[in-house]
């Protein structure tokens, strides 16, 4: 028998819960549900739930939105990357063009996409122009990506690849001597993919309780209970609350498509810095597909150390849960998903702008 | 780009199936379900339009419902399409 979000609120309240107990997710899906659901302000006020680094968009580096946007302005290409990445701005003088958005209206040939497949039939239908697929992600769009290499893809599609792992982001937070959190509620689809055991890290390595989630408020608050139970009971595990899509070993298959075009290397994160082993490249049997092959001069290694977030957005410690949306004192007032000044406004997956879609207008 | 959209299968073309989610159809790519084959009536959860794992009905149908209440919430720029 199943129980609903309201029984386990129940069972959540009933447990003898002492002191406070900060509980992180890492996936935007999931701050969604939480925050569209009111699951916060259900819970006991000693629980807090914190969105940790799980938008993609958000920590995409600066210097990647940057190439892609001068690609587009200077060479005959047409750009083409998901909906989200358009708006995202980067820091550059208040006259020069900031988004991939404003290089669209000034004329450049930029086109949001939804699928890579999209990408792929561009690429088909415009067989004499070079299309540039900006591929941002984490690891449930990153094997789409790879896919659709394996699959095979015309020579005038080229890549620039900005997938992410999630789960060394975590790892840099519980290596750090304030990891800001108690208990970890991992998410279910990176997991569908890359297996349960990727997570196992948590409990193992760092004894912190950890559970797997899917997107229900049900599922969220099975993990949720979990990770609670775990904690008051002093017994860690990793618990997959999600089992109807998450195997142990994950898609395999996808896996080995990842596995099969792509390395993994250390990699920048926006307003975080390099995270070793977090990011891919293709791999030498695919890398004639890679954008700085055939544009070499637009990696502008001088930007590799702006890793910043725009000049008074706290999205940097809002991506690693060090600050809430609405302790950034643009919040609100400055900064709205009509004007975004930092990505976590821009994207769907953003914390600040799943709390301002939540209802919440006030900074604090 | 990361909402995972539960979607039936209606029919299939090597790697590509027409798959339908509460009225809206969609091709989606089936080449990451080779380790485990889908049939026309399967469930499959969508990402970006590949599918990356398979489901039941009655999960599909509690995840269509939990997202129609959080776009009736959410606010009209936020696109869900096939991603
Ligand atoms: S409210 Fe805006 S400026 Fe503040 S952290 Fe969020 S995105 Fe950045």
């Amino acid at each position: 028998m199943s129980i609903n979000a309201k029984q386990w609120l129940k069972l959540i309240h009933e447990l003898p819960i002492k002191e406070t107990v900060k509980i992180m997710n890492v996936c935007g899906g999931h701050e969604r549900s939480i925050t569209m659901s009111g699951i916060r302000g259900a819970l006991p006020k000693n629980i807090e739930l914190i969105p940790g680094p799980g938008c993609p968009v958000c920590i995409c580096p600066e210097e990647d939105v940057y190439q892609a946007i001068q690609l587009a302005l200077k060479e005959p290409i047409t750009l083409v990357t998901y909906g989200d990445m358009l708006r995202v701005p980067v820091n550059v003088k208040k006259s020069d063009i900031k988004s991939l958005e404003q290089a669209k209206a000034s004329g450049a040939s930029v086109v949001p996409i939804a699928s890579p497949m999209e990408a792929v039939k561009i690429a088909n239908d415009h067989p004499d122009d070079t299309i540039v697929f900006f591929a941002a992600g984490f690891e449930t769009t990153t094997a789409p990506t790879a896919a659709m290499i394996a699959q095979g893809i015309p020579d005038n599609l080229l890549l620039l690849l900005s997938g992410r792992l999630t789960w060394p982001a975590i790892a840099l937070l519980l290596d750090s001597e304030t990891p800001g959190f108690d208990a970890l509620v991992a998410p279910g689809h990176v997991a569908t993919v890359m297996g349960e055991s990727e997570w196992d890290f948590v409990v193992t390595k760092h004894h912190l309780p950890a559970a797997i989630a899917g997107f229900t408020p049900e599922t969220l608050l099975a993990a949720m209970y979990s990770v609670l139970r775990q904690k008051i009971e002093n017994n860690y595990f990793l618990d997959n609350c999600y089992p109807e899509l998450v195997l142990p070993e994950g898609n395999v298959w996808a896996k080995n498509t990842i596995n099969k075009v792509m390395n993994v290397v250390d990699a920048t994160w926006r307003g975080v810095g390099v995270i070793p082993k977090s990011g891919f490249e293709l791999n030498e049997n695919y890398r004639q597909s890679d954008v700085n092959v055939h544009f070499p001069n637009y990696r502008d290694e001088a930007r590799n150390m702006a890793g910043k977030m725009p000049p008074g957005c706290d999205c940097a410690k809002v991506v690693l849960g060090k600050r809430y949306p609405n302790q950034c004192k643009l919040y609100g007032t400055a900064c709205t998903p009509q004007h975004p000044i930092g990505p976590c406004m821009v994207s769907d997956e953003g914390a600040c702008r799943i709390w301002w879609a939540g209802g919440l207008r006030e900074s604090v | 780009m990361c909402l995972g959209i539960p979607m039936q299968i209606k029919s299939i073309d090597q790697f590509v199936a027409r798959c339908e989610a509460k009225g809206v159809e969609r091709d989606v790519n089936l080449f990451m379900m080779q380790g485990e084959p889908v049939e026309v009536g399967d469930f499959v959860m969508v990402h970006v339009g590949y599918a990356i794992q398979k489901m039941t009905e009655q999960q599909a149908r509690s995840s269509w419902e939990l997202y129609d209440e959080m776009l009736s919430s959410l606010e009209p720029n936020v696109e869900v399409g096939n991603a």
